[in-house]
C-alpha cells in the first residue's frame, strides 16, 4: 500500500510529464470557477447595494398610483363568495369620474383624480399665469406646502406656473367642496391656466450637490455658496446644451425633484423649461401631422370589457390619502374596486421582487455558463487522464512488477484527476475573489459617484464583497467528485493494465 | 523453493491457439543460481513471468516459498511480487524521470516504507555496487553497466528471495555483461538469493550452477 505522501509525490511527478496538459486542464477548470465564485461573491451584496441607492422616493408619501389592469378578467374581488365570483369579476373596467367620485367620498381621502394624455399647446398658452403666491389660490395650499415648506420658497414657486396642456386652454379653480379641480366660470386672473396633465418634474438645480467628500478627513462637509454657485453655473451651461438638444429631439426628460404634484395633476414648472416643453409638442405635434397614425385597434375581451380606454375613461389616476390615514387601507380600497394600486412600500417591495427576480436569473446563468465550462473541463480531465494513462503504460507495467496493486494505480490516477480539479478548483477561487473585490470596488464607486446625500452614504457599504464560505468549500467537494467521476474510468484502464503486455518491448 | 507442477500456457492469437507452456515440471533450490535458456519464443520470459505470479497458468500450479501463487488475490500477490521477487530487465525499465536513488528505493514505495529508510537503505546498496557518485543522476545519464547494476540495486532493495534476470545481458557489450553477470553470481552466493537467469547467450548461462534448456515450451 503505498503512503498518501508518496502517492501525491508521485502523481506530481507524472503530472510533470505532462504540464502543457495539465496546465491547460487546470486553467479550464479554474475559468469555470471564476465565473461562479466570482457571482457567488457578490450578487447577494450587490442586491443590498441596488435596493439601498435605487429606492427613489417617486411616489410620495401620501399617495395611492392606480392603473387598471390589462385584463378585465384578472380581477376576482376578495372575500367573493364562489357563487358570486363571476358576478363581481369587476366593478370598474376603466378609472372613470364614477371611480374618481367614489374614491373622493371616502374619509381618508384628500383627493382623487386622473391623469391626462399630452398633447400639443401654443407658447402664447403658457404667457397667462399667475404672477405671486397670493395668486395660486387654486391650489390647495395644504397641498403646495407639501413641496414648498419654506415661504421663500413658496414665493419662488409662485414663478413657476402651472402647465397648461391640452386640445383648449381653459381656467381651473379647486372646489374644495368636491376636492377637485374644475373648469372656473370666470376669467380671472386667480384661477389656474390649465388642461389635464399629470407630470412629474422638477427644476435641475435639485441635482446639484450640497455636500462633498473629503477624502482626506474621511467626512462630509457641507459645500460653501461659491461652490454651489459654481455648480449652478455648470448646470446652466449644460441646459443651454440641453435645450438645443430638446427642440430636435423626439423625447422630453424632465428631471430633477418633485416642486409640485397636485390633485387634479396640475403641475408647477418653471416658465423657461415649460416654454421649452411647449416648443417639444409643438415639434412632436408637427412631426405627428407628417407621419399618420391609424387609430389603435380596439381589443374586446368578451363583453365585460376593453383594452382601449374611451372619452372619459382612464388607465392610470392618483389617490391623494389625509394626513394619519392608513395609505394600505385605501390601496386595498382601491383593489377592491379592481384597479391595480401602487403606494411606496408596495413599490419597494415590487423592486426587491423584480431584484430578487433578476438576481435568481443572473445566478442561473452564471452557474449554467459555469456549469458548461465545467462540463468542459471534466472531459478535459478524463482526456488528460487517459492521456497519462496511455503514456505511462511501460511505468504501469513496471509498477505492477515491483509490488504495486490494482487498487494503487487506480488511486494514482485517481489523484492526478483530483490534483487537477482541486488546483484548478483552487486557482479559480481565488481569481474569483480577485475579480469579485475589483468589481466590488468599483460598484461601491460608482454608487459613491451617484449619490449626493450623506444621508443615502450612510446606508451604503464599504463592500459588496463577501466569501462565502460554505459555498465555496462544497465546490472543492464537488470539484473533487466531478474529478474523480473524469478520472474514474481512465484509473480503472490503467488498473486493469495488463503488466506481462505493458513490460513487452517489441 | 520454487516448484512448476505440470504448468500449460495456452493463449489464443487471433483464431490460432498458441501452446507457450506444455506440462512443464520444474523445480529449483534454494540459492541456486540456474539459466533457461532457449530460442526465441520458446517460452523463457513466460516461465519466469509465471515464477512472479504476472502470468497464471492455464493448467498446473507455481509454489514459490510454499505459496500457491493461483490461491492468491490481487492484493497478496502484489505483495509476494514486492517482498519474494526481484526483477532485472534487458532494458532495464529505469523511469527516466527518477534519479538511480529514486529508482532503486522505488519497490519500498510499493511496500510502505518511509522516505528516509528508504533512501537510506538504496544509498546504502548503491554504495556497495559502487555507484555512490551515480546516486543523484538520472537513467540517461547513466552508462548501460551503470544503469543495468542500479536494476540489480532496484531488485535488491526489499531483500527479496528470488531474482528473476530476463536477458540482463542482452542490451550490453559482452565486458559490461560479464561484470553483470559476475555481480549477479556475487549476490546470489554471499545474499543467499535464488536467481534465475533467462537468457540465449551461452557464454552467459557458463555462469549458472544449471542450465535449464526449454524448447518449444517444453523442458528439454
Amino acid at each position: 500500500m503505498i503512503r498518501r505522501r508518496d502517492q501525491i509525490r508521485l502523481c506530481v511527478q507524472k503530472l510533470g510529464l505532462r504540464k502543457k496538459r495539465a496546465a491547460f486542464a487546470v486553467v479550464s477548470v479554474a475559468l469555470g470557477v471564476i465565473v461562479v465564485v466570482a457571482v457567488s461573491s457578490l450578487v447577494e451584496n450587490l442586491r443590498d447595494l441596488i435596493v439601498r441607492t435605487q429606492f427613489t422616493e417617486d411616489i410620495d408619501q401620501n399617495v395611492v398610483r392606480i392603473f387598471v389592469l390589462d385584463n378585465p378578467y384578472e380581477f376576482f374581488a376578495p372575500r367573493a363568495k364562489k357563487d358570486q365570483a363571476e358576478r363581481t369579476k369587476k366593478r370598474y373596467h376603466f378609472l372613470t369620474e364614477a371611480a374618481f367620485a367614489e374614491m373622493r367620498a371616502w374619509p381618508e381621502v384628500a383627493a382623487a383624480d386622473s391623469p391626462v394624455t399630452v398633447e400639443s399647446v401654443t407658447v402664447t398658452a403658457l404667457t397667462n399665469r399667475p404672477t405671486n403666491a397670493s395668486r395660486a389660490e387654486g391650489v390647495p395650499l395644504e397641498l403646495l406646502r407639501q413641496y414648498v415648506r419654506d415661504p421663500a420658497e413658496l414665493v419662488a414657486a409662485s414663478n413657476a406656473i402651472p402647465v397648461v396642456l391640452g386640445e383648449r386652454n381653459v381656467r381651473l379653480e379647486y372646489r374644495a367642496d368636491q376636492k377637485k379641480f374644475t373648469v372656473a366660470a370666470t376669467n380671472e386672473l386667480a384661477a389656474w391656466v390649465g388642461r389635464e396633465v399629470t407630470l412629474i418634474v422638477g427644476d435641475h438645480f435639485a441635482e446639484v450637490s450640497r455636500f462633498t467628500f473629503d477624502d482626506e478627513q474621511r467626512e462630509w462637509r457641507p459645500l460653501g455658496e461659491e461652490e454651489i454657485l459654481q455648480q449652478r453655473e455648470t448646470v446652466l451651461r449644460s441646459l443651454r446644451y440641453r435645450r438645443e438638444a430638446t427642440i430636435y429631439s423626439t423625447t422630453l426628460a424632465l428631471r430633477g425633484r418633485v416642486v409640485g404634484l397636485c390633485p387634479g395633476n396640475r403641475v408647477l414648472i418653471p416658465l423657461p423649461r415649460a416654454q421649452e416643453f411647449a416648443r417639444w409638442l409643438n415639434q412632436r405635434h408637427e412631426l405627428s401631422r407628417l407621419v399618420a397614425s391609424s387609430e389603435p385597434e380596439e381589443i374586446e375581451y368578451g363583453v365585460r370589457g376593453r383594452l382601449t380606454p374611451r372619452a372619459g375613461e382612464f388607465r392610470e389616476g392618483i389617490v391623494v390619502v389625509k394626513k394619519g390615514a392608513s395609505l394600505e387601507a385605501v390601496a386595498e380600497k382601491v383593489r377592491e374596486l379592481g384597479f391595480q394600486a401602487t403606494t411606496r412600500g408596495t413599490a419597494f417591495e415590487e423592486l426587491v421582487k423584480e431584484l430578487d427576480g433578476a438576481v435568481r436569473v443572473v445566478k442561473k446563468i452564471a452557474f449554467g455558463f459555469g456549469a458548461v465550462i465545467l462540463g468542459l473541463a471534466c472531459g478535459l480531465l478524463w482526456s488528460t487522464t487517459s492521456r497519462l494513462v496511455s503514456d505511462s503504460r511501460m511505468d504501469i507495467g513496471l509498477f505492477r512488477a515491483l509490488g504495486a496493486t490494482k487498487g494503487d494505480i487506480r488511486r494514482l490516477f485517481l489523484s492526478e484527476a483530483v490534483l487537477l480539479g482541486m488546483l484548478g478548483t483552487l486557482f479559480g477561487m481565488l481569481i474569483g475573489w480577485g475579480v469579485a473585490f475589483h468589481i466590488s470596488r468599483w460598484a461601491i464607486a460608482a454608487a459613491r459617484a451617484a449619490v449626493a446625500d450623506p444621508e443615502q452614504m450612510l446606508v451604503m457599504p464599504d463592500s459588496v464583497f463577501s466569501v462565502n464560505l460554505p459555498f465555496c468549500l462544497l465546490l472543492l467537494a464537488g470539484a473533487a467528485v466531478v474529478s474523480i467521476l473524469a478520472g474514474l474510468l481512465p484509473a480503472n484502464r490503467a488498473a486493469n493494465v495488463d503488466p506481462v503486455k505493458a513490460l513487452r518491448r517489441e | 523453493m520454487i516448484r512448476l507442477e505440470n504448468i500449460s500456457v495456452e493463449y489464443r492469437l487471433k483464431a490460432e491457439r498458441v501452446q507457450a507452456l506444455r506440462n512443464v515440471n520444474l523445480e529449483i533450490t534454494e540459492g541456486s543460481f540456474d539459466a533457461i535458456m532457449g530460442a526465441s519464443g520458446s517460452g523463457k520470459t513466460t516461465l519466469i513471468q509465471l515464477i512472479a505470479g504476472l502470468l497464471t497458468p492455464t493448467a498446473g500450479n507455481v509454489v514459490v516459498s510454499g505459496q500457491n501463487l493461483r490461491e492468491l488475490n490481487d492484493r497478496a500477490i502484489s505483495e509476494f511480487r514486492n517482498r519474494t521477487i526481484g526483477f532485472v530487465f534487458q532494458f532495464f525499465n529505469l523511469p527516466s524521470y527518477y534519479t538511480a536513488l529514486e529508482n532503486v528505493a522505488l519497490p519500498l514505495v510499493f511496500a510502505g516504507v518511509g522516505e528516509s529508510e528508504r533512501r537510506a537503505r538504496a544509498r546504502q546498496l548503491l554504495g556497495e555496487f559502487g555507484l555512490e557518485a551515480r546516486m543523484h543522476h538520472k537513467p540517461d545519464q547513466l552508462s548501460g553497466g551503470e544503469a543495468q547494476r542500479v536494476a540489480i540495486a532496484r531488485a535488491l532493495i526489499g531483500n527479496p528471495k528470488v531474482i528473476l534476470a530476463d536477458e540482463p545481458t542482452g542490451n550490453l557489450d559482452r565486458e559490461t555483461g560479464t561484470h553483470v553477470l559476475e555481480l549477479l553470481q556475487r549476490v546470489s552466493r554471499e545474499r543467499g538469493v535464488t536467481v534465475l537467469l533467462v537468457t540465449h547467450d551461452e557464454k552467459a548461462a557458463t555462469f549458472a550452477q544449471r542450465i535449464i534448456l526449454i524448447e518449444k515450451g517444453e523442458l528439454a
